[in-house]
């Protein structure tokens, strides 16, 4: 009797052990290849294509909806999406869009002329960050169910890449007037749909929205119903990671299997042959941008003393400085491959002409300036680092400014205030076309740039030339476009107000079992072009 | 007792609301573009969409207005909508918040029990090299900031030996658990789901160690003391004249009135860790408050900034008042009286 309570007393203990022991032990990590897990830091400000405005928006707009026309691999020409083809007339004013018969959103629906005339409408009227996009547009109208003629104010060849960017999207109007969604004039005030769209998608693309927590994670689920090719993912998460490092790590581990925002250092750090890293040109670039009119500038800086200071840059060392050599220099605020950019003549150095150009100015012993700028690591390149560079740059003419980096809102709060004499910034595009960057960086009146160069007095920036060249290259079209953005570009060049430094590479690492990663001018990450092996 | 309950209370919502004032007031004179997180740098130079964003968010308005206006809404429960997540930030909170408190659960888990643990064996071995190797560790977990032990451990234990998970509260394939308590560790166990519990404890282990490290140095050092007070006692003399053993005397005996100053730490200690979980949450891609306040502060977004202000400050008041009500149930000599 003893004999037997002690025997299975013990026996239940290792019985008990044994379960504990093997409920422990770690499932065997299996890698759900259904399932794409991407690294990101996200800068979502919104999931509604018409007030999105972000790098991680156009990857989940151009992976939940579909605009008309897209941008090819070659991220230059512009192929049908859901218009099937499209007309334009002989003085560029009208466009008219063919829809796909087959295309339908992701409930089903047809895809119509109407939620074209609705999307592009509330794109304009809601006056979000992207309805600059719809500036001149004066009329889109349904034609028959399936076509769309839109008319502008102006002649506007550009109009066709600018639908192109992911916040043209074409959005399902019913389902969207249902979330509160409001496309005429009184959208910017009586629109009450935006915390919908953080829940919901309504486009006819490849994917839709599975969830949306802030800076945690954004799901998409495969969308079963879309009419194109279907992607082999059923589920794709973007998960914040915030830095390179840490990206780099979850990648190497399996954790993840694409990292987007690993700078080319880290890459090179990288040894697992599971992982793959590309270097690619991209068409961001870091920018010094000079403001005479900035209030602590104090009309030092001239045309001629700009000049200096862009000749005293040592741009070969800023490359090597900043990117480690991963990446190009630029000529002007116009990408390297936009349109007008070929044969514009290479930044270069030039001390001893920087010297006399100063010493003809009135400075032959240099002055002091405030640089004001803001403490970031944009596209690999650390703002403070490019920015020592430049005061080495610019001591070795006589020239000192004083370093302050700043948090991103007081930066702001400075550039829209008193102005900043010397800044550093930075553009990624949003589609294909010179246009936008004519329209931001050229001193021409009314423009961004123009008016904070010019502080109180934009008209001392202002260089006439360029609003003509720019009317004349929207009214052109093909090659005699792309000479009209050349001679802009040379003048923006002239006016030695925006200065770029540095085009970093983009670094595309991603598990080596992935096939159809690849960088996007308007989308970034094309989800739908990837596949597993 | 219920009658200083009772005064707590009443003071609470007010101590609440002047708090709120004052990080509102700061908030609207920081320096910086309040539209930082409302408009991208590239759009702020357009008038039109600066003006209606103005007008959407209430920033057309002046500062006396939007006082009124958001204290208005404050009184009602209303927090306002963060100008970074677009929602309401009692929306983002209550997402947020579970993740916090899993997190500093857990920390407090580990800190006050390796706390309590060394600083036994700092008494018990006094002067002895136990009592130095104890307190050396203490201390290095309270010296090295969390942001610098989080990289390093996370590299060595999860990157280079794989022994634990990475930054997340879960693998990134792996879908939550079911939402009951937004603790993943328990809503997995109420799902049932064993894997999934192993998986978020295993993404919880390091990020808990890294913060509660960071208390184990008050916890060691505050229980050493303690404990060598209480053992210099004449109750201690008369356990010991009565020939109970020394591992007796030191846990039953001494260590229950050498954790009553304890408490009065061990209840800061819990406040401090919800908002020292900032820095730990933004090294492991933890998303609770603590990331959420990171944010907020630097994208000037005061809804949110007041909103976790307020979550901080209830956390501080509460584990006041719960310290003090523990004390009297640890120390009857204690009475609070109404």
């Amino acid at each position: 009797m003893r004999l037997t309570a002690r025997m299975s007393r013990r026996h239940l203990l290792v019985v008990t052990s044994a379960l504990a022991l093997a409920s422990l032990a770690p499932a065997a990590f299996a890698q759900d290849s259904e399932t794409l897990v991407i690294a990101r830091s996200m800068d979502v400000n919104s999931l509604d294509p018409a007030r999105a405005f972000c790098d991680t928006c156009q990857i989940y707009l151009s992976a939940t909806y579909e605009t008309l026309v897209t941008l090819a691999p070659d991220n230059q020409s512009l192929v049908p999406s859901l218009a099937a083809s499209w007309d334009i007339n002989s003085e560029t004013t009208e466009f008219t869009f063919h829809l796909k018969p087959e295309a339908v959103f992701a409930d089903g629906s047809p895809v119509e002329a109407k939620d074209v005339v609705w999307s592009f409408q509330r794109l304009l009227n809601l006056k979000g960050s992207p309805s600059f996009l719809m500036d001149g547009m004066t009329a889109v109208e349904e034609v028959d169910p399936k076509t769309v003629k839109v008319t502008v104010a102006a002649p506007d060849s550009e109009f066709v890449n600018k639908i192109s960017a992911t916040y043209a999207a074409i959005i399902n109007s019913d389902v969207a007037i249902e979330a509160g969604a409001i496309a005429d004039e009184t959208a910017a005030t009586a629109d009450t749909s935006e915390t919908w769209f953080f829940e919901n998608s309504a486009g006819s693309g490849p994917f839709t929205l599975a969830g949306y927590t802030p800076e945690t994670e954004l799901r998409f689920a495969r969308n079963d119903a879309y009419y194109g090719t279907k992607s082999p993912f059923a589920e794709v998460v973007i998960t914040q990671v915030q830095d390179a490092v840490s990206q780099a790590q979850a990648l190497e581990s399996g954790a993840v299997d694409i990292a987007m925002q690993i700078d080319p250092d880290t890459a090179a750090s990288i040894s697992s042959p599971d992982v793959t890293t590309e270097v690619v040109p991209s068409f961001n670039f870091v920018y010094v941008a000079f403001s005479p009119g900035a209030a602590s500038a104090e009309g030092k800086l001239t045309p001629a003393v700009r000049e200096a200071l862009a000749l005293a840059i040592d741009y070969d060392g800023m490359l090597e400085f900043t990117v480690g050599g991963n990446g190009f220099k630029q000529s002007s605020p116009i990408p390297n491959g936009f349109p007008g950019t070929a044969g514009l003549p290479e930044p270069s150095q030039d001390v001893e002409k920087a010297k006399a150009l100063l010493a003809e100015a009135g400075f032959p012993d240099g002055f002091t300036l405030d640089a004001v700028y803001p403490n970031d690591n944009v596209y690999g390149v650390d703002l403070n680092l490019m920015m020592q560079k430049v005061q080495q740059d610019f001591a070795a003419v006589g020239v000192t400014i004083n370093l302050q980096p700043q948090t991103y809102p007081v930066w702001r709060d400075q550039l829209t205030g008193d102005g900043i004499p010397v800044t550093a910034v930075y553009y990624a595009p949003d589609y294909y076309g010179s246009g936008q960057y004519v329209a931001y960086f050229a001193m021409i009146e009314s423009t961004p740039w123009a008016a904070r160069a010019g502080g109180a007095a934009p008209e001392a920036v202002v260089n006439p030339a360029e609003a003509d060249l720019y009317a004349q290259a929207l009214a052109a079209t093909g090659e005699a476009s792309d000479a009209l953005y050349n001679q802009i570009g040379l003048e923006m060049i002239k006016d030695k107000i925006i200065i770029p430094l540095v085009s970093p590479n983009l670094v595309l690492a991603y598990g080596s079992d992935l096939a159809g990663v690849r960088y996007s001018a308007c989308c970034n990450l094309p989800l739908n072009e990837i596949t597993r092996k | 007792m219920l009658g200083y309950l009772l005064r707590r209370m009443v003071a609470m919502p007010l101590l609440l609301l002047g708090i709120a004032s004052v990080v509102f007031l700061l908030s609207q004179i920081t320096k910086g573009d309040p539209l930082s997180a409302l408009i991208p740098e590239r759009m702020m130079s357009n008038a039109e969409v600066v003006a209606t964003v103005k007008a959407q968010w209430g920033l057309d308005r002046s500062l006396p207005e939007r006082y009124l206006i958001y204290m208005g809404h404050l009184i009602q429960g209303d927090l306002g909508t963060s100008f970074g997540t677009r929602r309401p930030v009692s929306t983002d909170i209550a997402e947020r918040l579970p993740a916090t408190i899993e997190l500093v659960v857990a920390a407090m888990i580990f800190g006050c029990t390796s706390g309590i643990g060394l600083g036994l064996l700092a008494a018990r071995f006094k002067n002895t090299v136990t009592d130095s190797a104890a307190r050396i560790f203490a201390l290095i977990g309270s010296s090295v900031p969390v942001f610098w032990s989080g990289l390093i451990l996370l590299f060595i234990f999860s990157v280079k030996l794989g022994w634990v998970s990475g930054p997340g509260r879960l693998d990134a394939r792996t879908d939550p658990p079911p939402g009951i308590t937004g603790f993943f560790t328990v809503d997995s166990l109420l799902a049932g789901n064993v894997p999934l519990f192993l998986e978020a404890l295993g993404h919880l282990i390091l990020p808990a160690f890294v913060l509660g490290w960071s208390v184990t140095g008050i916890v060691t050092r505050l229980i050493r003391s303690s404990l060598l007070e209480a053992m210099n006692m004449d109750y201690i003399r008369t356990a010991r004249a009565k020939g109970a053993p020394e591992n007796v005397v030191l846990i039953h005996h001494a260590l229950r009135n050498a954790l009553i100053p304890a408490l009065t730490i061990l209840g800061f200690t819990f406040a401090y860790l919800i908002t020292g979980a900032v820095l730990t949450e933004t090294i492991f891609s933890w998303p609770g408050i603590g990331s959420y306040a990171v944010s907020a502060a630097r994208s000037l977004d005061y809804p949110a900034i007041v909103g976790v202000t307020l979550v901080g400050a209830v956390a501080f008041l509460l584990a006041n008042l719960l310290t003090d009500i523990a004390y009297a149930f640890a120390n009857p000599r204690v009475k609070l009286e109404g």
